[in-house]
């Protein structure tokens, strides 16, 4: 699938196919491309711990249920538990900044050396930067960006997936957690049972609410002519819109199928 | 046992069909009549009317309705319960539990309880 396809099939996808085992292969694959995202001072927070659901005893996939997740934790074949490792700045001290510098992605035609990663950016910048109250938040952000890989991949396998939350106590007393580690999402992942286009793409803000330029207030302008060339590459495609038949019979099928309650 | 009206009288039993209606369309009662016969063996099972376990399901904290963790924990039981004593087939089990929770579900008391399809023992 070209990519912005990929983009454009990505749904939050609830219904998964309960017995449809997913391969190993293509849970790799999505962990691969979490590993290659774009990560701020190469510093690589994400981190995250696979739970093949059928291989968890029965009273821990009880206690991993939250109120509203409970029927997805059971649904989908495989939980993804993400999370941000806060100790890892001060574990590397820039060495993998240093590694950076090593293959020329950062070079001194940008004014980067090991000794400005030894004296300066580690002392003067990371290591207050982990003392700060903001450090999660940024932490968290690019954690964001590794698992946002990992689920464009999932669908690029032809698997769906939904980010849920999920009660981080219970995760960490079964999954031996470390401490330093602060709990993000939960990435359910299976086949979906739902058809791929489920329902259409979900409702969104305006665009001119969310982006802007020069200057907050002033709507970036959108051009149709862009938004036409989007629909052609299937990247924006056709929305969900409220009490679509096609919907509400294929909600109804399912329910019907799973027994699930309308 | 407590005495039951007729269940449409019941501002609960309204707004679950209000919801089935808004949601799924059709017209409910006529639909799938059998719904309230399900709703009325549940009343019947816990002793209550539909206003009433709607009730126990909700508390009041500092003036705001909030779904009571313990009430929704105990109907979730109770809902099982019921459905394993139902007469049928595991999908017809299926239904009576189903009916119940999607009775609640409508009320704003959200219940998960698992594919109820295809498992030998309801799960809750």
């Amino acid at each position: 699938m070209e990519f912005k396809e990929v983009i454009g099939r990505r749904r939050s996808i609830r219904f998964f196919e309960p017995d449809k085992p997913v391969e190993r292969e293509k849970i790799q694959t999505m962990l691969e491309a979490a590993r290659l995202a774009s990560c701020a001072v190469n510093a690589h927070w994400a981190k995250a711990i696979v739970i093949e659901r059928d291989k968890l005893p029965e009273d821990k996939l009880e206690r991993m249920k939250t109120p509203v997740t409970a029927l997805n934790i059971e649904l989908a074949p495989v939980h993804i538990y993400w999370y941000a490792d806060l100790s890892v700045v001060n574990r590397v001290e820039g060495s993998r900044l240093k590694e950076l510098v090593d293959v020329g992605a950062l070079a001194p035609t940008h004014g980067w050396s090991h000794k400005f990663v030894d004296e300066f950016v580690y002392p003067q910048i990371l290591k207050p930067m982990t003392e700060s109250p903001g450090y999660a938040v940024g932490a968290a952000a690019d954690c964001g960006i590794a698992m946002c890989q990992a689920l464009l991949t999932a669908f690029d396998e032809g698997l769906g997936a939904c980010f849920s939350a999920f009660n981080p106590a219970v995760a960490k007393e079964l999954f031996h957690v470390p401490d330093e580690w602060i709990p993000l999402y939960v990435l359910l992942v299976g086949y979906p049972a739902e058809s791929w286009e489920a329902g259409g793409q979900r409702p969104r803000p305006p665009f001119e609410e969310q982006y802007f330029e020069g200057e907050y207030g002033a709507p970036f302008k959108r051009d149709e002519a862009v938004v036409e060339k989007l629909k052609q590459a299937k990247m924006i495609q056709r929305p969900a819109t409220p009490n679509n038949p096609k919907r509400i019979e294929e909600i109804k099928r399912l329910a019907e199928r799973l027994g699930l309650p309308l | 046992m407590t005495d039951l009206q007729p269940l449409v009288s019941y501002a609960t039993v309204q707004a679950w069909l209000e919801g089935l209606r808004q949601h799924w369309g059709g017209e409910p009662e006529r639909d799938d009549p059998e719904r309230f016969e399900i709703l009325e063996a549940f009343c019947r099972f816990v002793d209550k009317n539909p206003d009433a376990i709607v009730e126990e399901c909700v508390r009041v904290r500092d003036g705001e309705r909030t779904v009571s963790t313990k009430g929704r924990r105990r109907y979730a039981d109770l809902i099982a319960q019921f459905q394993s004593q139902a007469a049928g087939s595991r999908l017809r089990r299926a239904k009576w539990g189903n009916t119940v929770r999607s009775f609640l579900i409508h009320n704003g008391i959200l219940l998960q309880a698992g594919p109820q399809a295809g498992v030998e023992e309801p799960r809750t």
